[in-house]
């Protein structure tokens, strides 16, 4: 899978639980998710567990403190799925 | 330098919490006195049956020494005070200082100013920034995890907020707090639900006056889940706790 691919489907993941939906527009992998995306941080625990059902993944606990932006995000499955 | 709650913490951060925690022990004749007087005193709050919620706390503190973290219901912005004065007397607490908890407090409501930052610290707290970087939120569940380990009392608020809906919501369960359940062996949870008679939903304090009612349970939550879904597990156990008691509270009044 290209990381194209990742980026497509972490941002569709991500879609439902953006509360800035402007931001989608011109999301990138360098977009954060909690402070531009508006994402809840509480809900954020929904997401990657939804990245581990899509990508067939699982995430460590400690592995989620990484994640703060979409590149970071597509790095960690890219990193489980290699 | 990996700061999980799984993790044992680095010499400094655990010098700097030995050190907080004699402070707050010395200052706590003052800060004990000065609590007491606003709670009972100037906002004359009462708690229904104190006796016997400091008797059940007592009881489920000495039944083991397993630690112990103490999860509540969240609805103002003194529910710490409020829930540690229902737990035990000041005296108590001055004798057996590792049950009176610390508090894991929003940085912006509590620490802002230089006077604020300087009275949660003597008061055992180790603030958090909601919403802010997970790598410093990790660092405060280690501490945490490193408290809870070494017998000290903690208390979290698992919603992560008051309640806007003024219920327990178990959609919110932060799930930090059942990654702290889950890097403690044998934690047990002591699950605190407090309301008061006009507390309709969440506010920044209670009534002047209010009357406060108090209830206790004791709670060892397991999961056979691994990574994040089983920290989601354990902390929606806590909450759905918390949310049958408060159904026991609004059924005890009809």
């Amino acid at each position: 899978m290209s990381s194209t691919d990742v980026f497509e489907r972490v941002v569709k993941i991500l879609t439902p639980y953006v509360k800035n939906q402007a931001a989608l527009d011109t999301v990138a992998r360098e977009t954060h998710i909690l402070d531009d995306l508006k994402v809840n941080s509480a809900r954020l625990v929904d997401v990657v567990l939804e990245f581990e059902d899509a990508f067939d993944i699982e995430i460590a606990d400690d592995d989620v403190d990484k994640v703060e932006t979409v590149g970071d995000a597509i790095d960690l499955i890219e990193s489980k799925t290699a | 330098m990996t700061t999980a709650p799984s993790a044992e913490l680095g010499r400094g951060p655990r010098l700097s919490l030995v050190v907080q925690r004699e402070i707050a022990r010395v200052l706590s004749p003052l800060s004990f006195a000065g609590i007491w007087f606003a709670l009972r005193i100037v906002l004359g709050y009462r708690v229904d049956d104190l006796a016997s919620a400091r008797r059940r706390h007592r009881e489920i503190r000495i039944r083991s020494n397993a630690p112990l973290l103490v999860c509540a219901n969240h609805l103002t912005m003194i529910d710490s005070f409020l829930i540690s004065w229902a737990m035990g007397s000041p005296f108590w607490f001055f004798l057996h200082f590792s049950a009176l908890p610390w508090n894991v407090p929003e940085r912006s409501n509590f620490a802002a100013a230089t006077w604020q930052k300087l009275l949660i610290y003597a008061l055992k707290c180790v603030p958090i920034e909601r919403g802010g970087s997970r790598t410093e939120a990790a660092a405060v569940l280690a501490r945490v995890a490193h408290l809870l380990r070494n017998g000290e009392s903690v208390l979290i608020f698992p919603e992560a907020g008051r309640s806007r809906s003024g219920r327990v919501e178990v959609e919110s369960a932060a799930t930090g707090v059942g990654r702290v359940i889950r890097s403690v062996e044998g934690c047990r949870v002591l699950c605190v639900y407090l309301r008061g008679d006009h507390q309709e939903s969440f506010s920044r304090i209670p009534a002047r006056g209010e009357r406060f009612h108090v209830a206790m349970s004791e709670l060892e939550p397991k999961t056979d889940q691994h990574g994040l879904r089983g920290s989601r597990d354990l902390v929606r156990q806590v909450v759905r706790r918390l949310a049958e008691m408060e159904a026991e509270h609004f059924d005890g009044r009809q």
